[in-house]
């Protein structure tokens, strides 16, 4: 910032200069995955046609006519929507009282459901796979939707709270004056107010919903499999089907690099818990 | 607080403590639940199911004496510490340069937050390509004319892990960024005023100013960036599987193969337990320090 004044037209080109260089290098696996998808699986692997080759769509045609792309990508599309609108519905409630009628443990509280992030999945996995098989739900969108709620509702609860806290408390108490009842002050008075918080936390738990391999690969065979699933699906040895491989990746991360084009502000606004002014 | 104002106190307690029910209940029943269901079976010598035969400590006496899982926890160690590491220092400096008023700084930044919106499995297979010494970046080099360059970590035993450290660089260090940037843009611009008068050094400022002003951003980072660091197991899988060797496994791969391909559940389940020790060991200190002194903050 201030710095800039004394900065000379050299410094000035050398910053931008790296800038553009450390953006380069994060941009060109990305970009290399969708350029190999457009190879045939043979050319992927020759370097010589790494720029220069004859782009052809039989790895999107081949993924969508065989492998069911479209069955994974609705699944994907049903578990990370309803996973984000429960975790939600839970998590503002939550966040409402632990923003505006905090106790002496609230803080704890709230540490301790961040902890559980931080716990291993592999200590629970077995008996989540036992106990989800016995009762029937291994492999059904009901379960993946409760897991990934259950698994996001802390960094949601956490972005939650700290958009709440900012709002003035005496905006929510001028509302209990006016004799309006707990359920009224979150749908007519702090939801409006905080909207843009919680539509940064919808699409960062979306996010995070699309992207989870853990469970969802896991907990899962056909019915309830996204697409991490196809993903891990279509792996093979070293090499092997490159570009098949590159084609599934891209149309997996796709909607969420568009989406995350369109709302880059809610974005970046959500990851920096508001921070960003 | 207000609690006298407030005749309906009683009601709105309750209120939102119904409001954190379901929130506590899953705590409790699958975190809490599974957890000691797992660490009470890790006494037992159960293989292919679940079976309540006790053998005491045995578990844990095979788990030290098996290489495989010291080879585990070294390389979750190494991982860690320098994900933790590098991701803070290059995520600052990152945002130190952005900061500059650089022309295109929103392209900037969604050029580096962009691999965070990856998957880990998308991640761990790109680079897994960018790393393959027959096509992917040594081989462009090398095909490009400099004959000797060598850079293909994941096929060294002893590089693989950093590898794997540079997918998860590169996938997490933008978040870092843009959360540290968030917090430059917090300081005021007379901080820096000041220190210009006083002729202090841009770095000495950064470091002995800005850094400590920045604190509750690097505490976000951190918890970020450590369950990050958790679930490297994702990346792994689809970057190198743990090989060549044993050269990238880490300690949730070695549960999950217990348990799941070689049928030894008691085996598994105690090396579940051991990490759930240690990330005991780690987060319970920290977490007292940082937030434990601060009940009567808001």
């Amino acid at each position: 910032m201030a710095i800039v004044a004394q900065s000379s037209k050299y410094g000035r080109v050398s910053r931008a200069t790296l800038a553009w260089v450390v953006g380069l290098l994060f941009f060109f696996p990305i970009f290399w995955m969708v350029l190999t998808s457009f190879k045939t699986d043979a050319d992927a692997v020759k370097p010589e046609y790494l720029l220069f080759f004859q782009p052809t769509l039989e790895n999107y045609l081949n993924m969508t006519e065989n492998y069911d792309y479209w069955r994974f990508a609705r699944n994907s599309v049903i578990t990370a929507v309803f996973a984000t609108i429960f975790a939600l519905a839970v998590g503002i409630p939550c966040a409402y009282a632990m923003a505006f009628n905090p106790s002496r443990a609230t803080k704890d509280v709230l540490m301790w459901m961040l902890s559980t992030k931080m716990l291993p999945a592999a200590a629970v996995l077995y008996p989540m796979t036992f106990l989800t098989k016995s009762m029937g739900l291994f492999d059904t969108h009901f379960l993946i939707i409760v897991v990934l709620m259950l698994i996001n509702l802390p960094i949601v609860i956490w972005m939650l709270f700290t958009y709440f806290k900012e709002i003035p408390k005496e905006i929510i108490e001028a509302g209990q004056m006016d004799g309006v009842n707990t359920w009224g002050e979150i749908r007519e008075i702090l939801i409006p107010l905080a909207w843009g918080g919680i539509a940064s936390t919808a699409l960062l738990c979306f996010i995070f919903c699309w992207n989870e391999a853990y469970w969802t690969v896991r907990l899962t065979t056909t019915e309830a499999a996204t697409l991490s699933k196809l993903i891990e699906g279509n792996r093979a040895p070293e090499g092997l089907f490159f570009g098949r491989l590159s084609a599934v990746s891209t149309a997996a991360v796709g909607p969420i690099v568009v989406l995350g084009w369109f709302c880059q502000k809610q974005l970046v606004q959500g990851l920096t818990f508001g921070a960003v002014k | 607080m207000a609690s006298a104002t407030r005749p309906n106190q009683l009601l709105r307690n309750m209120s939102s403590k119904i409001a954190s029910i379901p929130m506590a209940l899953t705590a409790i029943v699958i975190f809490v639940g599974c957890t000691l269901w797992t660490v009470a079976y890790s006494f037992t010598g159960s293989r292919l199911l679940p079976r309540w035969r006790w053998v005491g400590l045995d578990q844990y006496d095979r788990l030290w004496d098996t290489d495989r899982w010291i080879i585990s926890m070294q390389n979750l160690a190494i991982y860690g510490f320098c994900m933790m590491a590098f991701s803070l220092f290059l995520g600052f400096l990152m945002a130190a340069l952005l900061d500059q008023k650089i022309r295109g700084e929103n392209v900037f930044r969604t050029i580096f937050l962009y691999p965070y919106a990856l998957s880990f499995v998308v991640t761990g297979l790109t680079w897994q390509w960018m790393l393959n010494p027959s096509f992917g970046l040594q081989k462009v080099v090398r095909d490009w004319g400099w004959e000797s360059f060598t850079f293909a970590p994941l096929t060294n035993p002893d590089w693989a892990i950093y590898g794997v450290l540079m997918a998860g660089l590169w996938q997490g260090t933008g978040l870092v960024m843009v959360i540290m940037l968030a917090g430059l843009r917090g300081i005021d611009e007379d901080v820096w005023k000041a220190a210009r008068v006083d002729g202090i050094p841009a770095w000495k400022t950064y470091v002995y100013i800005v850094i400590p002003m920045m604190r509750p951003i690097f505490v976000t980072a951190i918890v970020l960036v450590a369950t990050a660091i958790i679930k490297v197991f994702d990346l792994i899988v689809a970057q190198t599987q743990g090989g060549p060797g044993l050269a990238t496994e880490v300690p949730a791969k070695y549960v999950y193969e217990m348990m799941f391909r070689n049928q030894n559940l008691g085996q598994g389940f105690a090396a579940s337990t051991m990490m759930l020790c240690f990330v005991l060991i780690i987060i319970v200190p920290w977490s007292i320090y940082e937030f434990g002194g601060r009940r009567n903050g808001r």
